[in-house]
């Protein structure tokens, strides 16, 4: 097993998959990297000083504004209403919640990169991890070992686990080191506090702690991975069941773009909850956001995804250890 | 000599409701280069892929050095190398890492086996060269390679001399018939093309629309359609003498086409000579496949 | 050295599985198994109570409703921005605005908003202290003066001016110098029928306004009856409540008139 899995990994590495990733990865933390330091310039100018409690309070006032105006819609409203007592909580108790430093810039560039960014990078390593073998029909010589289907599969599936742990934390690496050069590498310690539950419009603080950032981050990465791992498993049987890369991409991409723009509009069709693109946003839970759909929560994110995942790799596996090759 | 290396019985695969191959039988022996001939759409590729383990078969066994392919698969895997169709291999990877790659996949390959295989296809010089860089004949060689790399007791080869130059075809023949004469290797061959099977194989099947017509020794089938084309004078004379051994037939261009047997034939020139006639040209004719083929398969075209 | 980054990369991504492995194992542990986290617990930090931090210049704070945010001004500043801009061209000291204005905002609202840790470490900071509030506890949205219920206007009068006073000890408190300007209100209904009658309600609103203000030495009643008494319908947004851009200038104008360096 240890062989074939090197196998495949040999085989993704020279393809130069991750090393793409990689790239694309670190461009997109240069443009953000520079886009914050342009808004802490600007802030800077406006207000004479970058305190961080001006600048929450601030955010607080303009919120306050726009859930007073009218047009707005009502779960936006009790999002903006939690996002502000939140803000809030951290003001009073005097902890910055965007301490300034790279382990903070990672933080938000995860937030951010959750439901949309990581699953493409992961699509790129899992979209043709088995497709392209068809379509370059290497697939023949593959299955004419004397080695079991299921097991070339568990190769190829490890390989893609082993892949996706290495973009996770590339990601992690990638946009630390390069947002250090602006922001600083300080901040591991930053107190982060979590715990926030939402209760209709209320915010319920019973169950907060407050926890060093480090402990944060690699909470919020290992949900970052989880999240791809699920991706990466659909993709992976999308690769089994289409032939055609490209095709099997283009279902993956509108499946994952219909989740970005449906969460933010299904809270009245409760049944969508149970659809993975709606669950991918993990680490909303873990920062107190109110969830897209009334009932969800990080539990239940975690078993959808789960079961989503299963029976990815369930049908996967049943495909290719009968599908005849033509 | 006799081992059976191969044995296929009842060989059936039905696709909806459509039947493509229809109940095969046949059994190769250690040595032997078999020859699986057939026009395109004929079955030859599925049976093929029968037979590697790519397609499961509706009905019928495969046995591969004794192991059911569908039973035993890893086990009947294990005798057998094969290339179906083209030989497909990584473009980014180098010669060497395909080879790893695959060796990788089998029991007990050790780097020495791998350089010798290599050896023996003549690729040692650009082994380590990415395969893109390769040329069609180096790649055919190279899937060679893979496929003799565990060592197996049958080889299994789709069209291989497909895309190849007269050279490579050459090349390729000659190195079927070492493997099958010095390694001991059974070769299963499968081609649509009349002379390269007749240039390269013991025995041939015959298959069309699912079905073998015929499995014979090329030898023997030949013999059966071998002809002798003779140019005399006077031409009505001659053939007065050689009617009275076996059936003439008149061609257009003044010569006469009589059945060939290795006894008879030089008698029918003795009495020739005899007789005064001056036979100018006594011509063996070979390739005779292709009528053999019309006439078993009522005239559906070969190429 | 091609085998190696092969084996680079595996070993390298069995760490990372690793490492996010044992972070979910965690999450889950911390998430769904630590019922009583203990040690870990929130605790109560000292409210943000440190000493100013000092700022170049002047430092204006801005509190109250929409007036303050600029509602009906196209281009946002509202009379805040307009004044600043104004009194940015008298002085070469850069002037530093904090606008705490929200919407709809009531006095009791702000006499809230005025207890919040960071509202009071500006406040403390502040040169100048400028505050619209009271016409939403005054029309609540035009409904009290189409009511015409002299009881319930009396009755948010007091509460009104029971909060102010609260509002204005608060700030004093936090800040001895500052100068405290309060806008006061005009009639934005001036033109319908009942002005009379409407009129009457602002003024004397604005009357106990400037009294309670009278008691403060540093606190300034800023009157805007007058300026949209004669053509209001000129200075006001299409929604016939809130200034326009016009509006906004002119209450900046007597403000800045106001302040002198």
């Amino acid at each position: 097993m240890y062989s074939l899995v090197r196998n495949e990994l040999l085989k993704i590495v020279r393809k130069k998959r991750i090393l793409v990733v990689a790239g694309i990865i670190a461009i997109l933390v240069g443009m953000f990297t520079y886009a914050q330091w342009k808004e802490l310039d600007r802030r800077l100018e406006r207000f004479g000083d970058v305190d961080w409690r001006t600048t929450l309070q601030q955010q607080i006032i303009d919120a306050q504004n726009r859930i007073t105006s009218s047009g707005i819609s009502d779960e936006w409203k009790s999002q903006l209403q939690l996002r502000i007592q939140q803000q809030q909580y951290y003001l009073d108790h005097n902890v910055n919640p965007v301490e300034p430093g790279a382990p903070t810039f990672m933080r938000t560039f995860a937030d951010h990169s959750i439901t949309l960014f990581l699953p493409l990078m992961v699509m790129v390593v899992a979209a043709d991890i088995v497709s392209s073998e068809r379509s370059a029909g290497t697939i023949k010589l593959l299955l004419t070992r004397p080695v079991k289907r299921w097991k070339i599969l568990m190769s190829k599936y490890l390989a893609l686990l082993l892949s996706i742990s290495i973009i996770v934390v590339l990601f992690g690496l990638l946009s630390y080191l390069i947002s250090g050069i602006v922001f600083g590498y300080q901040g591991w310690s930053a107190p982060v506090i979590i715990g926030f539950s939402a209760e209709g419009i209320e915010l319920n603080t019973n169950a907060v702690q407050l926890i060093p950032q480090w402990q944060y981050l690699l909470m919020e990465f290992s949900l970052v991975w989880f999240v791809a791992l699920v991706v990466g498993s659909i993709a992976f049987m999308l690769s089994v069941l289409i032939k055609n890369t490209p095709a099997g991409m283009g279902v993956m991409l509108a499946a994952l773009i219909s989740g970005a723009i449906l969460s933010n509009m299904v809270s009245s069709w409760e049944s969508a909850k149970y659809l993975f693109m709606i669950n991918l946003d993990l680490t909303a839970y873990l920062a107190g956001k109110a969830p897209p759909i009334e009932g969800m929560s990080l539990g239940f994110s975690l078993i959808v995804l789960t079961l989503w995942g299963l029976a990815a790799l369930a049908v996967s596996f049943i495909v290719f250890t009968r599908q005849d090759i033509y | 000599m006799s081992e059976i290396t191969l044995a296929v019985k009842g060989l059936r695969k039905r696709i909806g409701k459509k039947e493509i191959i229809k109940g095969l039988n046949f059994e190769l022996k250690r040595g032997e280069v078999f020859g699986f001939l057939g026009p395109n759409g004929a079955g030859k590729t599925t049976t093929i892929r029968m037979l590697v383990g790519l397609i499961r078969p509706t009905a019928g066994t495969i046995e591969i050095g004794g192991y059911d392919v569908q039973r035993n698969f890893t086990k009947a895997m294990s005798h057998m190398g094969c290339i179906v169709e083209n030989p497909e291999l990584y473009p980014y990877l180098t010669g060497w890492e395909n080879l790893q790659h695959f060796a990788g996949m089998l029991p007990g390959v050790t780097n020495a086996h791998m350089e010798e295989v290599v050896k023996l296809v003549r690729l040692h010089e650009r082994i380590h060269d990415h395969l893109k860089t390769y040329s069609l004949g180096m790649r055919q060689r190279l899937g060679i390679a893979q496929a003799l790399l565990g060592k197996p007791k049958v080889l299994i080869l789709d069209e291989p001399t497909n895309g190849l130059d007269p050279m490579g075809i050459r090349e390729m023949r000659n190195f079927i018939r070492y493997l099958a004469e010095e390694e001991g290797l059974t070769v299963l061959v499968s081609s649509h093309l009349l002379s390269e099977i007749q240039l390269m194989c013991d025995r041939v099947a015959i298959i069309s629309q699912g079905s073998i017509i015929k499995v014979d020794a090329v030898k023997s089938l030949l013999a059966l359609q071998e002809r002798v084309v003779w140019r005399a004078e006077p031409l009505a004379r001659a053939k007065e003498v050689l009617s009275g051994f076996t059936q003439v037939h008149n061609a257009q261009d003044g010569t006469l086409v009589t059945s060939y047997s290795d006894s008879e034939t030089p008698l029918w020139n003795k009495a020739m000579v005899e007789q005064g006639i001056l036979v100018k040209e006594m011509n063996r004719k070979l390739p005779a496949l292709e009528d053999l083929f019309l006439e078993l398969t009522g005239g559906e075209s070969v190429v | 050295m091609k085998q190696g980054s092969v084996r680079f990369v595996f070993i390298f991504s069995l760490l990372s599985m690793a490492l996010m492995l044992f972070g979910l194992g965690w999450t889950i542990q911390n998430q769904f198994f630590s019922g009583d986290a203990g040690s870990s617990r929130m605790e109560e930090v000292e409210p943000a109570g440190e000493a100013a931090t000092s700022i170049k210049g002047k430092f204006v704070v801005a509190l109250g409703d929409s007036l303050t945010r600029g509602t009906g001004d196209d281009s946002g500043k509202g009379y805040i921005g307009y004044l600043v801009e104004e009194l940015q061209m008298k002085t070469e000291e850069k002037i530093t605005l904090q606008n705490f204005g929200v919407k709809g905002y009531r006095s009791g609202q702000l006499l809230n908003q005025i207890q919040q840790a960071e509202i009071q470490r500006q406040v403390k900071n502040a040169d100048y202290i400028l505050i619209t509030i009271g016409g939403n506890d005054l029309f609540q949205g035009g409904q009290t003066l189409l009511e015409m219920n002299s009881e319930k206007i009396t009755q948010a009068r007091k509460a009104y001016l029971d909060n102010l006073q609260k509002i204005l000890k608060g700030l004093r408190s936090l800040n001895e110098g500052a100068v405290i300007f309060h806008i006061g209100l005009y009639n934005p209904f001036i033109d319908l029928n009942d002005s009379a009658l409407t009129t009457q309600i602002v003024r004397d609103w604005n009357h106990e306004t400037s009294r309670l203000l009278d008691q403060d030495q540093k606190a300034i009643y800023v009157p805007t009856f007058d300026l949209f008494q004669l053509s209001v319908n000129d200075y006001l947004y299409s929604d016939k409540f809130h200034p326009n851009a016009e509006g906004y200038k002119l209450i900046a104008e007597r403000v800045a008139s106001l302040i002198t360096w």
